[in-house]
């Protein structure tokens, strides 16, 4: 009998052998580590030899369901998913809204485990009444619209087919490569398209109408009615999220001198470019509706439409806020017409736009110091402000063409094989994403310590707060206050990850109606203690993944040097971080995690978190 | 005649007007009423006294507002520099005694007026709240004068009064009260106008609830009991006065426990300055919680919690201007920790939460003793009846005076703020003390709404959500 909320049944396929299993889901797995990501993290240390090539065929990749998908809950019908990266070499985790989501749960697993490489290109058909893995030599080079338009053909009202898939960039192992469902929305960061492309496989179609069990409905509908009203109070996820998208947030952003410029150098910019890539601009010029995700009352994707120089118009979705800071500003660029038709062919491709932009931004730097050369570059002057190169790198990359073969590695590889890793604003070879560190601490920790290099999304959305969170808001430059709200907002992001809902209603409300809810679906009592001792099993496993994958603390849980050396102004101070203050929040960070100060969990802590650790 | 004496001190101005523009905002003195004097030496040693001016304006003190006495001569110029300076030099000679202050504290005396005829021996005033009760004493004095102000009856009867107790209520005009210091003498002010304010709060719910009982044919309990339609009773209501009798007898069972004595030493102590944006975050949590009424003067708690050690604010409710000890502490238990402190320690060790408030809102304090009609305890939970509040929180659960302190923290997890009956609020915030702080400025607005509901005879019952009471 499954725990209520799940279907209890955990299908694993290898690919290279064909060989389909189904499992019953261990009811002690999904007490500790709950579902979405913690459950997946957990199926994934099971199965996976840290040690494993990510473009090899023993990677594995797990995508898990919640408790909650499947439920009226607002914004559950996300899905997760866990590999190890080809980008960082450690955990990748990535998490998408979308549709697909929500119709995997509905086939009546809880999660799906790949491994193997199967000899020709595949894709796996899923639906209650069948598994199949079906010759996919007919999708093998056509982009993600096209794949997502043929697999999911042939579906009828209230039936619908739903498909996962990748790109050429995913299948010519771009190590940033997405995997994307509704063909926008996107498991985004460390190269899980990559490692589909290396297992041969295009992508999962799903369709289903199983339904999950409600242990006490009177609790968990209080905790939703609870839910509901709390987005559509707060401002920002009530209107601004709807009317601007999440560039909404770039005016804001840079009011805190926090928006990026020119590969990290600054954070200085001309108000009124700005104002040109603004969320208030995408509204004005390119913005025909606004979309969300299943179940989502907050409404953020942006579709939109440009005008090509031919006189096209051309539609697609974007850009959000990581897209157009990255593609832009960081990129000195700031005209919306190239930052959204080479977001659009980036979406086509399969290309993750947060380390595309990163990537571009450093070989930026690199050409204008003499680093990368012409030769290298086969003529084209990559030089800051470019946007006209945009589109024109994001299909070099895609399919690995000239420089696009260099760009195709991330910033990391391409500075080093350039002979300055410096120059590379990485964390653990992951880019760092639209927020400069030296305007807050807390973030600036998150990016030091997320499990899957600089991302904020998964090393806490400290930013978010300092400007939007209201109540919730954390002093910025406080290095004694950032470990312990870093860690508690790593938390947040864990358990909104594990139960299938959007980080954004985090702007609204933290874990409490979540806690109501779960318990209400399950039966069992997952109070927000409860909850936040499984988010801490969760970094726990994650960290313990890396450190086995050969994470060395001392060097990769740190910030490139510019951001100790090159001060910013912010709120009328320079602002830097110096490695003496990045060792202590550090060390003080793991010390709120119960790590040793070296950053690593010992045998009695595991012991605490009943963590098994894995054989050597 | 004394020679007419102005000075200034920089100091001693900063502190009496920051007293007195408090004092203003907590809304214990009208806009010229009232009076602060303590002892000083000036350059040249000399001991002095320094009052304010009769008729000045305590929210807007001048600098000539101040006048300088000595011990031994009290006129200044042609005038007494206040009515009342005779006593305050009285005060003063008291042992111990550096300050004394007078507040039309009006929340007590509305709590301790009658309608006996004068002259009269009111009885002592009776607080049922813990800081009242325990700084001030389970019973304090009030005494009633043919010329309540500045007479020669008030200069012989208040100094003995204030011998024996910190604070002492003139029938029908206010309080005086002595101190180690200036902050400490406004410490007992607004907990005795805060006192009064809870009492009053009790007193309307239990007469509003007896009305509704009556309404509602509702028996009442044996105790008390009365026909249904019988008038209401005159005076202090037997469940109120039974209320008093109780925790006279036994404190310690309807007290969650007994606040740290009050500690004038560490007054200004600031141990983290260089943290200029958590320092900041204090000041306007505790500026919140004092104006706001969210707790009086330098009462309650808050923290933030570091990885091995705690920023901790012990008098929390603090106005900008006066401001209040800002400490940083391990986080481990050590000797000497008081009751407050060690359960903001246990809460950490046990929790996740990165800030905390304890705080006395009066509102909450009073409500907590609230019983439906018909029914014989007081209320469990608070169930919001505003839109806000019972969205915010279906229910804030009230804890008895006692408990299991895992119990606290298990509903602050669940809850993030619960309410002690006889032991305040205490709140959490899982990233900021200003998420924190949301929890009792809502919480005081959720009890207003509530207890105007009852006062105005409707049924709560009828109003609060029902999906509220499974939580």
């Amino acid at each position: 009998m499954a725990i209520p909320g799940y279907h209890g049944r955990v299908l694993e396929i290898d690919l290279t052998t064909g060989q389909i299993k189904i499992e019953a889901l261990a009811s002690e797995d999904v007490l500790l580590y709950l579902g979405g990501r913690g459950l997946a993290t957990k199926l994934f240390y099971d199965r996976i030899d840290p040690a494993t090539d990510p473009l090899g065929p023993d990677n594995v990749i797990v995508i898990a369901s919640s408790p909650l998908v499947g439920s009226q809950a607002p914004t559950a019908g996300r899905g997760h998913m866990v590999y190890k990266s080809p980008l960082t070499g450690y955990i990748g985790t990535s998490n998408s809204g979308g549709t697909w989501g929500h119709t995997f749960k509905a086939t009546g697993y809880d999660a799906l485990i790949i491994r193997g490489r199967a000899s020709y290109p595949v894709f796996i058909d899923l639906s209650p009444e069948k598994i199949e893995i079906l010759d996919a030599s007919h999708l093998w080079g056509k982009n993600v619209p096209e794949s997502t338009d043929i697999l999911t053909a042939g579906s009828t009202p209230g039936n619908l087919y739903r498909a996962l898939v990748i790109g050429p960039a995913g299948e010519n192992l771009v190590k940033y490569a997405v995997v994307a469902n509704d063909k926008n929305r996107v498991y985004g960061r460390g190269g899980p398209g990559a490692v589909f492309g290396s297992k041969n496989l295009k992508g999962i179609r799903v369709r289903g109408r199983e339904k999950i069990t409600i242990a006490d409905e009177a609790r968990y509908r209080s905790g939703v009615d609870q839910a509901i009203y709390l987005l559509k109070q707060a401002p920002i996820t009530k209107r601004l999220m709807r009317e601007l998208g999440t560039a909404g947030l770039i005016l804001l952003i840079n009011v805190i001198n926090m928006l990026p410029h020119r590969n990290f150098l600054d954070v200085n910019h001309d108000e009124d470019k700005v104002e040109r890539i603004s969320g208030e601009a995408i509204a004005r010029g390119y913005l025909e509706k606004a979309g969300s995700c299943y179940l989502c009352p907050i409404g953020c994707q942006r579709h939109t439409a440009v005008k090509t120089p031919d006189g096209q118009i051309h539609q697609g979705e974007g850009p959000e806020y990581e897209t157009t800071v990255l593609m832009g500003p960081v990129c000195d660029i700031y005209d919306l017409d190239y930052i959204i038709q080479a977001n659009y062919l980036a979406n086509e491709l399969g290309l993750d736009t947060v380390t595309f932009g990163g990537t571009v931004a450093c070989a930026m730097e690199l050409y204008e110091k003499g680093y990368l050369t012409p030769r290298q570059t086969d003529g084209l002057e990559i030089r800051f402000g470019r946007g006209d190169l945009l589109e024109k790198l994001v299909e070099l990359t895609a399919y690995r063409q000239g420089i696009g073969s260099l760009l195709a590695e991330g910033s990391y590889r391409l500075a080093a094989a350039c002979g300055h890793p410096e120059l590379a604003m990485q964390v653990k070879k992951l880019e760092i994403p639209g927020y400069d560190p030296r305007a807050s601490y807390a973030q600036a920790l998150g990016y030091m310590t997320s499990p899957t290099g600089a991302c904020h999304l998964r090393g806490g959305y400290a930013v978010s707060l300092a400007f939007f969170g209201g109540t919730k808001e954390i002093p910025r430059f406080s290095l004694l206050q950032s470990p312990i709200a870093i860690r508690n907002m790593q938390n947040t992001g864990i358990l909104q990850d594990s139960l299938g809902v959007c980080r954004f209603t985090g702007f609204s409300f933290a874990i409490e109606p979540w806690a109501r809810i779960v318990s209400g679906i399950t039966g069992y009592d997952f109070s927000t203690a409860h909850l936040e001792e499984i988010a801490n099993r969760i970094a726990s496993l994650e960290r313990l993944f890396n450190l086995k994958a050969g994470l060395n603390p001392e060097e990769e849980d740190v910030l490139p040097l510019r951001f100790s050396e090159i001060p910013i102004m912010s709120e009328g101070k320079p602002r830097a971080i110096s490695r003496e203050n990045m060792i202590q929040m550090r060390r003080d960070y793991y010390r709120a995690r119960g790590w040793n100060d070296d950053g690593r969990p010992d045998d009695s802590y595991l012991k605490q978190m009943k963590i098994e650790r894995k054989k050597a | 005649m004394a020679p007419y004496k102005w000075q200034t001190s920089e100091d001693i101005f900063r502190l009496f007007h920051s007293i007195g523009r408090a004092s203003l905002l907590y809304d214990i003195q009208d806009s010229h009423s009232g009076n602060m004097a303590r002892r000083w030496k000036n350059a040249q040693g000399e001991e002095m006294i320094v009052i304010t001016a009769t008729g000045s304006q305590k929210g807007d003190l001048e600098p000539n507002h101040l006048c300088y006495l000595s011990p031994g001569e009290t006129d200044f110029g042609y005038y007494k520099a206040s009515s009342e300076t005779d006593i305050h030099v009285k005060i003063l000679s008291l042992p111990g005694a550096q300050a004394s202050m007078h507040a039309h504290v009006k929340e007590l005396i509305m709590a301790t007026l009658d309608d006996q005829p004068a002259p009269k021996t009111p009885p002592p005033f009776v607080p049922v709240d813990p800081l009242a009760f325990y700084h001030l004493g389970p019973e304090i004095p009030v005494d009633w004068f043919a010329v309540p102000s500045g007479s020669p009856e008030m200069a012989k009867t208040i100094p003995a009064r204030l011998a024996d107790h910190p604070l002492t209520i003139i029938y029908g005009h206010g309080a005086m009260t002595r101190g180690r210091t200036l902050k400490e003498t406004f410490f007992n002010l607004c907990l005795a106008n805060n006192a009064g304010y809870i009492v009053r709060l009790i007193e309307r719910q239990i007469r509003s609830t007896r009305a509704k009982r009556q309404a509602l044919k509702i028996p009442e309990k044996q105790e008390n009991s009365l026909p249904p339609e019988a008038p209401l009773p005159v005076g202090q209501p037997p469940e109120l006065e039974e209320l008093r009798s109780k925790i006279k007898a036994a404190p310690d069972t309807y007290f969650h426990f007994r606040p740290a004595p009050y500690e004038p030493d560490i007054e200004n102590r600031c141990d983290f300055p260089e943290e200029d944006e958590i320092l900041k975050e204090f000041r306007k949590t505790g500026n919140r919680l004092f104006e706001s009424r969210l707790s009086p003067f330098h009462t309650g708690s808050m923290s933030v919690r570091g990885v091995d050690y705690l920023l901790y604010a012990p008098q929390a409710s603090m106005p900008y201007e006066v401001g209040g000890p800002l400490l940083k502490l391990p986080l481990v238990q050590a000797p000497g920790d008081d009751t407050e402190l060690l359960l903001h320690k246990k809460i950490y060790a046990e929790s996740d939460f990165q800030a905390l408030i304890h705080a006395y809102v009066p509102e909450a304090e009073a409500h907590a003793h609230f019983i439906y009609p018909g029914e014989e305890t007081p209320i469990e939970k608070i169930i919001p009846v505003d839109a806000e509040g019972s969205f915010m929180y279906l229910v804030i659960p009230v804890l008895p005076p006692k408990f299991e302190e895992d119990r606290l923290i298990s509903l602050l997890h669940d809850y993030r703020v619960v309410v002690v009956r006889g032991g305040g609020v205490w709140a959490v915030g899982g990233l900021s003390l200003s998420e924190a702080l949301h929890h009792p400025s809502s919480l005081r607005e959720i009890c207003l709404y509530r207890l105007a509901a009852v006062e105005r005879g409707l049924d709560l019952r009828k109003m609060e959500p029902e999906k509220a009471k499974k939580w």
